[in-house]
């Protein structure tokens, strides 16, 4: 059975139904799954920033990098394999945080808020999650059975 | 709580890997403002082993070159003397720092990768905040993490005690080391860092790297360490599976060199791709 590893930045679909997608060490970035049961095709991303306007620059080369620019490409592959929105599950991992009474490094939070916004305006519901805390997560995405498992600090839940 | 005192925890230094002493001689002579470019390629010429790991790393297929890399010299012109000197005290702390660290559940590997990572980081600012000297604070980088090595048994013993202070408790990973264990990674570090003798500077870095605003004045090169520290562990960047991001950030060090929220996000992305550059190169040579 295939692993494939999906780095900080980047994304993964594929329609190997033997295959899990995993990243690691999500801590305020977001690992997002999404499954078409009917096609049998997944893919994952792992992206670190809420908006490309940060740096078009660094958005044109590293476009998974950035939520506004990761999410679409994500999306637009797993069609380009078949997949059929009205038919998607979609499950969120991630957007911890460090103790900071004040939010200034809530980067987490804006990522998750990001995702929210960009997911409400194209009618894209969230199935399940495991966001926040202040815990690093380890995501897998089953393409078999679209089971998406969140491992973290002393815990294993499947989402 | 434990019952070990720091003299007892320090005595383990003697069972972890000791850092070559080609490294040794490489640090103190970056930490001292006063020492030349020319000294410092002096001390890696010497070194064969090294030599001969950045050679392989500069003919790999990575760089694609048409002609070899022969020496230091070479290698130097090729990559710059920054790139190079990175290059080598990343290939000196790579035996100490991959080993896995199970009480900070961190996997083979992954205490080195933030390791050069916050050292990376380090670098980046030390340009944006003017920070005079890359050299000392990429090593300060490198090193600032180096008491979880001492540290990571013992908190693997007392994991279940420590896990519940920061889960349910509402603890900093560091106020669990302190109450659980009586030091804290950063403390066990500093002392680590006396030991072999490093530069004042280093050792502050080391020590104050979670909590810069206890100095009595702050320190620009510990705030820097500090914000490296804080990207990589927002960016999940060899991170623990145990500690993970329960650490207090302290928004006031942002204040003090008026960065912005979107600064701080702009070094956390600089930081991967840099990382993703760094990887490549020592995969390459493999």
């Amino acid at each position: 059975m295939g692993q494939l590893v999906v780095d900080i930045a980047d994304y993964a679909v594929s329609n190997d139904v033997d295959a899990t997608l995993i990243t690691y060490s999500l801590g305020s970035c977001i690992g997002v799954c999404v499954w078409d049961p009917v096609a049998r095709v997944g893919g994952m991303l792992h992206y670190m920033l809420p908006e490309s306007s940060l740096s078009p620059e660094k958005a044109k080369s590293n476009p998974a990098m950035f939520c506004d620019t990761g999410v679409p490409l994500l999306f637009r592959s797993l069609y380009e394999l078949g997949a059929v929105k009205k038919r998607l599950v979609v499950k969120v991992a991630g957007g911890s945080q460090l103790l900071d009474d004040k939010g200034t490094f809530n980067i987490g939070k804006r990522n998750y808020l990001a995702l929210r916004k960009i997911f409400w305006k194209n009618a894209i519901m969230i199935h399940g999650e495991d966001v926040g805390g202040s815990v690093s997560r380890t995501v897998r995405l089953h393409l078999g059975t679209g089971e998406v498992v969140v491992r973290s600090r002393n815990r294993e839940v499947a989402i | 709580m434990s019952t070990l005192t720091m003299d007892e925890l320090v005595s383990r230094v003697e069972r972890i890997p000791r850092l070559p002493d080609t490294a040794m001689r490489l640090i103190r002579v970056v930490s001292d403002p006063r020492s030349s470019i020319q000294e410092i390629v002096t001390t890696i010429r010497y070194d064969q082993a090294v030599t001969t790991e950045v050679l392989r790393v500069c003919n790999s297929a990575y760089f694609g070159l048409s002609r070899r890399v022969n020496s230091i010299d070479d290698a130097i012109c090729l990559l710059g003397t920054a790139k190079v000197l990175q290059l080598v005290l990343s290939v000196h702390t790579q035996t100490l720092l991959s080993r896995p660290q199970e009480g900070y559940g961190l996997m083979p590997g992954a205490l080195w990768e933030h390791s050069v990572a916050v050292a990376t980081g380090c670098q980046l600012l030390t340009h944006r905040l003017e920070l005079g000297d890359a050299g000392l604070l990429f090593t300060a980088g490198l090193l600032h993490d180096i008491g979880k090595v001492i540290l990571n048994e013992t908190v693997a013993t007392e994991y279940a005690e420590i896990v519940k202070r920061v889960s349910e408790g509402g603890r900093s990973f560091l106020e669990a080391e302190q109450e659980v264990l009586g030091f804290t990674h950063p403390e066990v570090g500093a002392r680590l860092a006396e030991t072999w003798q490093l530069s004042e500077e280093i050792n502050r870095c080391i020590r104050y790297h979670h909590e810069p605003d206890d100095l009595p004045v702050p320190d620009p090169r510990v705030d820097a360490v500090h914000l490296a520290d804080v990207s990589c562990l927002l960016m999940g960047i060899g991170g623990g599976e145990t500690d993970g991001l329960a650490y207090r950030a302290r928004p006031a060090v942002l204040d003090r060199h008026g960065l912005s929220e979107k600064a701080l996000e702009s070094i956390g992305a600089e930081i991967t791709i840099e990382l993703k550059y760094v990887r490549k190169l020592f995969d390459a040579s493999r």
